[in-house]
């Protein structure tokens, strides 16, 4: 039986921020999160045994690789601290979660660092757009195409238009839920931005196509941000509990994973998935493997999700992948108010990467720190009464990646 | 208090008017939007629209002249807000109008930030002044969030609390109470250090003094380009207001520069005169951006050259850059020479300006006050900010070498505990490299 793994907490840096403008280098923002991180929790710098960090594209964004390295520039007693970076696209920090996790699990270290970080900021929407691109198949699916990653969503969109039938009013809605949600998370990038249902479903000059079905308003965010948690074996989290003075019992853990990855061109993966009733079979397949892991029984067992929403389609599609409704039927848990605040299921409370915002290598990281928020009953005006488990889903690339957590106690 | 759902904007037209139309609206408010004619008003509405960056927006307000529409919407309103020009015969005019119409639990709003709220309130019957008060909003309002509530000594004190915390809650604004003393908080303190850099860039220069109190001192912007960007005229009114009607430890830092003055009188009154400029004169020369630097002994304009770096701010913004504030700021502090000694003077100053303006009498009650609004009215880092940064026990060293008055709040500070105690700000955002 593996150790299990404890979650001791972290830290996000407000995702409203344009690093740039303040003319900071990554660094600024991983060390931001690494000291914001240590701050919250009360651990101590020397006590940490190993640091990942979940980074996508910082050669494209910043010129600069070899992003582990920059921890032990974090702090002076993590000179020598064994580190490394992991890409998965849009999952890069679920995939720093899991192997930071791994470690744990196999016995070697007690304490380990997670940091996600994205700076977005530094080139102008298109160029950024373009280095997006790179999550896909470039060649094939992004060279020379202006903003290539909306068009892949927006045919995700299409397909469940061909095979289930999909009314543009629903991604609206999801759009419109995930702004409102973000409106009380203090660390929301559109915390203080103008969005309404009218608005998402508006198609105008504010409101525009950014390609296929997808509008201004079904997007996330180009944001700037880090987050830093910190995983803990039993025998790191039962040193923590007694220092701190709570129970052990009362720290969540990690108590299921799933991780999976289709094939990367998206007509790759619907020519696969044709005759299944998923879409995306290998993203259900994650979740269900998470599920299993966790010992829940489906999605009954969870009080809310913080899902991937990078564009309104594929939250959309976690609807009915996570098994919120039959495949094909998610607009009936938009329609039916599961997935608000105060829902049977709320989805994103945090405001998602719609609303809260989306640095890319951050993501999987900020999903598992809102999890760890909720059920600790600390998220604030966002908080889901009386969670106890939450499920993320963190998806890189067209629905390639996919990563899930289940949290709790 | 009275639920805000309808609200009437005065002056409609203006930035700050359109900008304030868009806050009560973006927080759902049915807003009418009024100007002298409703083709102005309705200028204001797109403008508003811009700013939201929605066209359905508009769904949520009406447009209207005060000729014919006045009377009608403020007799239906739960907010009457205005922002007509800042002078105060215009504003009584209207308020006369107002204080006739209005529902008998209405509040009436200025946005004002240069006249007195007492004598404002004075215009209306009792019901009026009862329920007046400035909300002083920062332009543009939809993205600064810093706001002060002003209530004058007849404001019924049971409105201010749900004020604030309606202003907070529903429309996203980071609310700071002050008194009614001139310029009140955060033009009181802020324009005091703008002012005290245009005076010392007499001698030391416009663009030296912009470098030396630059973003690594904590504030997204140079102060002179500060100073252009909010108009020459503006900052006149502001200063000139404050030397008038206050007695401080700082009143000479008040005092208009003659230059600025005569600047003024020329037309140069910074951004929105580009032709002429103001501290900066932007220029494109062969495609390319351009500036021109004022000097102000010779009111002649020169070409940009860039300032000759100095070792110790180069190394405080290197420090920036990678987050790493604490020891930046020890550089800041230890650094020797003339521009370290200037630029000491001047944020010290601004340390000990701000602290001094809470507590009895004062402007504002809490240090978290004058905190709020120079964070996030000014964009400037807080003067507690500044002080945890430095640590306390350093920063009243630093106060005293200035020769200046150690505020209360820091000599009380209890040791070992951070004075900024704001929650989820990230203070690395003040400290631009």
């Amino acid at each position: 039986m593996a150790q299990p793994v404890y979650v001791l907490g972290g830290y996000q840096t407000d995702f409203a921020r344009n690093w740039t403008k303040e003319n900071k280098h990554i660094m600024a923002m991983i060390r931001e999160g690494v000291v914001g991180g240590l701050e919250a929790t009360g651990i101590d710098a020397k006590d940490v045994e190993v640091g990942h960090v979940g980074n996508f594209a910082a050669e494209l964004y910043s010129m600069q690789g070899h992003l582990g390295a920059f921890l032990v520039d974090a702090d002076p007693a993590f000179s020598g601290l064994p580190t490394a970076r992991h890409e998965a696209a849009c999952a890069s920090g679920s995939i720093a979660l899991l192997a930071a996790s791994a470690e744990i699990e196999a016995g070697r270290y007690d304490l380990a660092m997670v940091v996600g970080v994205e700076q977005m900021k530094t080139v102008d929407p298109k160029t950024g757009g373009d280095y997006l691109g790179t999550a896909a198949w470039y060649e094939r699916e992004a060279e020379g195409v202006e903003f290539p990653f909306p068009k892949l969503f927006g045919r995700l969109g299409d397909e469940y238009d061909k095979r289930f039938g999909l009314k543009d009013e629903h991604l609206a809605h999801i759009s419109a839920v995930n702004y409102s949600n973000a409106k009380r998370n203090p660390l929301a990038q559109t915390r203080s931005w103008y969005m309404t249902e009218d608005h998402a479903n508006a198609n105008d000059k504010f409101n525009s196509i950014i390609g296929g079905r997808i509008k201004i308003s079904d997007c996330s965010q180009v944001t700037d941000g880090s987050v830093a948690i910190f995983l803990a074996s039993e025998k790191g989290a039962a040193a923590y509990a007694k220092r701190r003075g709570i129970e052990l019992s009362k720290l969540p853990k990690i108590l299921g994973w799933g991780h999976r990855t289709a094939p990367i061109e998206f007509t790759t993966k619907v020519a696969e998935s044709k005759d299944n009733p998923y879409v995306l079979p290998h993203t259900r397949r994650a979740i269900l493997d998470a599920f299993e892991r966790a010992g829940l029984s489906g999605v009954q067992d969870v009080d809310a999700i913080e899902t991937h929403d990078c564009f309104t389609t594929s939250e959309y599609m976690a609807i009915d992948h996570f098994g919120l409704t039959k495949p094909g039927e998610s607009w009936k848990a938009i329609e039916d108010g599961t997935i608000e605040l105060g829902g049977r299921t709320p989805i994103n409370p945090s405001g998602g990467l719609i609303g809260a915002g989306h640095p890319v290598g951050a993501t999987g990281c900020r999903q598992l720190l809102d999890a760890y928020k909720q059920v600790t009953a600390s998220a604030g005006e966002y908080q889901v009464e009386g969670a106890r488990k939450i499920a993320t889903l963190n998806i890189g690339g067209s629905g390639t990646t996919s990563c899930c957590f289940v949290v709790g106690n | 208090m009275r639920e805000i759902r309808k609200v009437v904007v005065l002056g409609a037209n203006g930035t700050m008017g359109a900008g304030s139309a868009e806050v009560f609206a973006a927080g759902g408010c049915e807003v009418m939007l009024l100007a002298r004619d409703a083709a102005k008003a309705q200028a204001g509405l797109e403008s508003a629209q811009g700013m939201a960056k929605s066209a359905t927006i508009g769904s949520l307000m009406k447009v209207g002249s005060y000729d014919a529409d006045l009377e009608k919407s403020v007799a239906e309103a739960d907010l009457i807000f205005e922002a007509l020009a800042e002078d105060l015969a215009i504003k009584k005019e209207f308020f006369g109008r107002v204080t006739k119409v209005r529902q008998p639990d209405s509040i009436v709003a200025t946005v004002s930030s240069g006249l007195s709220i007492t004598d404002m309130a004075a215009v209306g019957d009792a019901s009026f002044a009862k329920h007046f008060l400035g909300i002083h909003l920062f332009n543009p309002p939809n993205v600064i969030v810093g706001t002060e509530v002003i209530p004058h000594a007849g404001t019924d004190p049971k409105l201010v609390e749900p004020i604030v915390d309606m202003l907070e809650k529903r429309f996203g604004r980071v609310v700071t109470v002050c008194r009614d003393l001139p310029a009140f908080a955060g033009n009181r303190v802020g324009f005091k250090v703008l002012n005290e850099v245009a005076q010392l860039a007499e001698e030391h220069g416009v663009a030296f003094m912009d470098y030396v109190v630059g973003p690594y001192t904590g504030r997204a912007m140079p102060p002179l380009s500060t100073v252009d960007l909010v108009g020459l005229d503006v900052h006149k009114a502001i200063v000139d207001n404050v030397y008038e009607n206050t007695k401080d430890e700082a009143h000479d830092k008040f005092a208009l520069p003659a230059y600025v003055n005569k600047l003024i009188a020329a037309g140069h009154l910074g951004n929105k005169t580009a032709a002429k400029g103001g501290f900066y004169r932007r220029a494109k020369e062969d495609g390319k951006n351009v500036r021109y630097v004022l000097d102000p002994k010779s009111g002649e304009y020169t070409r940009e050259t860039p300032v000759a770096p100095v070792p110790f701010i180069e190394e405080t913004c290197k420090l920036h850059r990678v987050g790493r504030y604490r020891e930046a700021m020890k550089i800041f502090v230890e650094a020797k020479g003339r521009e370290a000694d200037l630029a000491r003077k001047v944020i010290f100053g601004y340390v000990s300006y701000a602290l001094n303006r809470v507590g009895d009498g004062e402007v504002v009650r809490e240090p978290r006050d004058v905190d709020r609004i120079m964070g996030f009215g000014f964009n400037w880092a807080p003067p507690t900010v500044l002080a945890d940064v430095i640590g306390i026990k350093e920063t009243i060293a630093q106060i005293e070498k200035c020769g200046l008055e150690v505020p209360a709040v820091l000599a009380k500070a209890p040791a070992g505990q951070p004075l900024f105690r704001e929650a989820n700000v990230n203070i690395g955002r003040f400290f631009s490299a």
